[in-house]
């Protein structure tokens, strides 16, 4: 035990260097292949260490199974992996995150245009998002079924304030010499909302679409342990736990967690290239 | 000052003797769910001083919908489960030692319940509905049955469409499910409690279709066995819950009123409570906490006879000990 701690030791020192070394160079003149090296090569080391640490410690696999363990399930289960990421990903959450950040952004224009909504729908809008999703996924299955589509009301629940919030927030952000400028071209409130205010909102809401990828998946798969038919990646986790059977828990994790950062960085693209012209896009 | 000191010492000597004296071997029993009349005769042993007359400190714990006992004695978390037979041999083949020590549930209480208007009069006519599984652990025997039907749970029309229920009778009451699991003791009632009359469900009870498996057994680790002492106390706890179940069995109201003021979430009620523990001293029947071997043979049996997708890949070994309840029968 001690010979397994002392390499781990050894192992962490060594990366701790070699990673303070590597970003001294790309503090200076930084390249793009060493900036992704770091985060990899830092990745790589947490998983060494995991792999040392459990193999070597003699962890009970129902406790904490080793990489190596996970990374074969997923090559074993990669077909069930992928029904369950068809179940609550391409079905439930896309179609709940499309749903939600719509709805919030309709509402969120329908707000700016007639000032009484804001007064009365917002704060309902606030309400909402307080609800647990606890307490309210029960409720959803009750109503909408047992399949996807009480998972997407869940997600819809969950994404439309936070997109609400932030378009109102980026509907206000257009500057008030911008908007006397469009008065003095004469242009009326569609084309003025259309050409101005849209695009200098754009960076709000771009802010919404990804905190709610991160709280759709969340949402689909907190979801999912109320009542789901036998596929899905929440139903995966919760069944699979009562089996003690860990490594398909990681595995599942894993996958989610591919899973939003792909989205995530899907959606970082996308903002840079649309709001391009941000001073937080230029640096 | 000195006779001070010395005094203090001696005072703290006589204390930690009779500290010493008294020391009740201290258990921990993990509850495979809530507070409810399953469990009477834990509860009753407890506040009735069964387990205090027989020198032991126990601390129940109750468990719920994301507490599986396997894996709170797999951190450590307690000394003894209550669980059923097939999750526990289905741990023991993960890697988690547990051995079954007594057996105080002798009959089982799982049943599978349809509405009458789904046509479903027997096993047959499963083909092409929905039945309704709890899962977490709970999934096993259903499995094992669907098995021995021949009978697909991938879904379609010849074999059955699998949802997980939640923790209630929902999905029969707003015909999301054609069957639902229900226990004899519990959600049966609730059925009827929600308004379906008893003459408009169908019930099939594991017992009668062959299928059923050792539910409510005590477990413990191979490591806590190993100890002697803690065999000793093991045994003596058997004894002490036994003693428990023999009084809830003659008093069962007493035994439902004692569970209620265990309950911390006050979500029970003293009528379903009462029903609960004359329901569950019918499975307990005439049990004094000894397992029956050629149960448990049946158990694994129908856990192996699962064909496609078995419980247990292989017979289990030393997955049972009489040392515990044998011991118990040398005691006063």
């Amino acid at each position: 035990m001690s010979g397994v701690l002392a390499v781990a030791a050894v192992i962490a020192i060594g990366a701790v260097f070699l990673l303070r070394w590597l970003s001294a160079i790309a503090a200076g003149a930084g390249s793009r292949w060493l900036n992704l090296a770091i985060p990899l090569i830092f990745g790589a080391t947490l998983l060494l260490l995991w792999e040392l640490l459990t193999r070597g410690l003699g962890v009970p696999a129902v406790l904490l199974p080793p990489p190596s363990q996970i990374v074969a399930r997923i090559v074993a289960s990669s077909g069930l992996l992928w029904a369950d990421f068809v179940q609550t990903f391409m079905k439930a959450v896309l179609i709940g995150y499309a749903l939600g950040c719509g709805l919030g952004f309709m509402t969120a224009l329908a707000v700016d245009r007639y000032p009484f909504l804001k007064r009365g729908l917002l704060p309902l809008g606030n309400f909402a998002s307080a609800l647990p999703i606890i307490g309210v996924a029960p409720i959803m299955v009750m109503w909408f079924g047992f399949d996807w589509p009480s998972k997407a009301a869940v997600v819809v629940l969950m994404t439309f304030f936070p997109m609400l919030v932030n378009t109102v927030a980026g509907l206000a952000a257009a500057g008030p010499m911008e908007r006397d400028l469009m008065r003095t071209y004469a242009g009326g409130y569609w084309q003025t909302l259309w050409r101005l205010r849209l695009p200098a909102a754009m960076p709000f809401v771009f802010n919404a679409l990804k905190i709610n990828s991160t709280l759709a998946l969340i949402g689909a798969i907190v979801a999912e342990f109320f009542g789901t038919p036998i596929v899905g990646m929440g139903f995966r986790i919760s069944a699979e736990i009562g089996r003690l059977n860990t490594d398909m828990v990681w595995a599942e994790i894993a996958v989610a967690a591919v899973a939003g950062s792909a989205s995530y960085a899907l959606l970082a693209l996308a903002e840079r290239r649309v709001t391009f012209w941000h001073p937080s896009q230029r640096i | 000052m000195k006779a001070i000191v010395s005094g203090g010492i001696a005072l703290a000597a006589l204390f930690s003797a009779t500290a010493g004296a008294q020391a009740a071997d201290s258990l921990t029993l993990q509850l495979k769910w809530v507070t409810q009349g399953q469990f009477a005769g834990y509860y009753v042993a407890h506040d009735k001083g069964f387990y205090d007359e027989a020198g032991l400190d126990v601390d129940i714990l109750p468990g719920g919908p994301d507490v599986a006992p396997t894996q709170v004695i797999a951190g450590g978390g307690a000394d003894v489960i209550v669980e059923w037979m097939p999750a526990a041999l289905a741990a023991r083949e993960r890697g988690v030692p547990l051995v079954n020590i007594a057996q105080p549930f002798k009959a089982s209480g799982m049943e599978l319940t349809c509405r009458k208007d789904t046509d479903i009069a027997s096993p047959a006519d499963f083909k092409g509905k929905t039945l309704g599984v709890w899962f977490s652990g709970n999934e096993y025997p259903f499995l094992s049955w669907m098995s021995k039907l021949g009978l697909s749970t991938e879904g379609g029309a010849e074999g059955v469409t699998v949802i997980r229920q939640g923790f209630n009778v929902d999905p029969l009451i707003q015909k999301q499910a054609d069957c639902i699991s229900t226990m004899s003791y519990n959600e049966y009632w609730q059925v009827l409690d929600a308004g379906i009359p008893a003459d408009e469900l169908t019930v099939f009870k594991y017992q009668d279709q062959g299928v059923a498996t050792l539910e409510d057994g005590l477990y413990a680790t191979e490591e806590t066995l190993a100890d002697p002492e803690m065999v000793d106390a093991l045994a003596r706890f058997v004894k002490a819950t036994m003693r428990g179940w023999a009084y809830a069995a003659e008093n069962p109201d007493e035994a439902a009123q004692i569970v209620l003021d265990n309950d911390m979430t006050g979500a029970q009620t003293e009528a379903h409570q009462k029903r609960m523990v004359g329901e569950v001293i019918k499975l307990v029947g005439d049990s004094d906490g000894t397992l029956d071997v050629a149960a448990a043979d049946n158990t694994v049996a129908v856990l192996l006879g699962g064909g496609s997708d078995p419980v247990i890949t292989k017979a289990p070994e030393g997955a049972w000990t009489s040392a515990v309840t044998d011991k118990m029968k040398t005691m006063p």
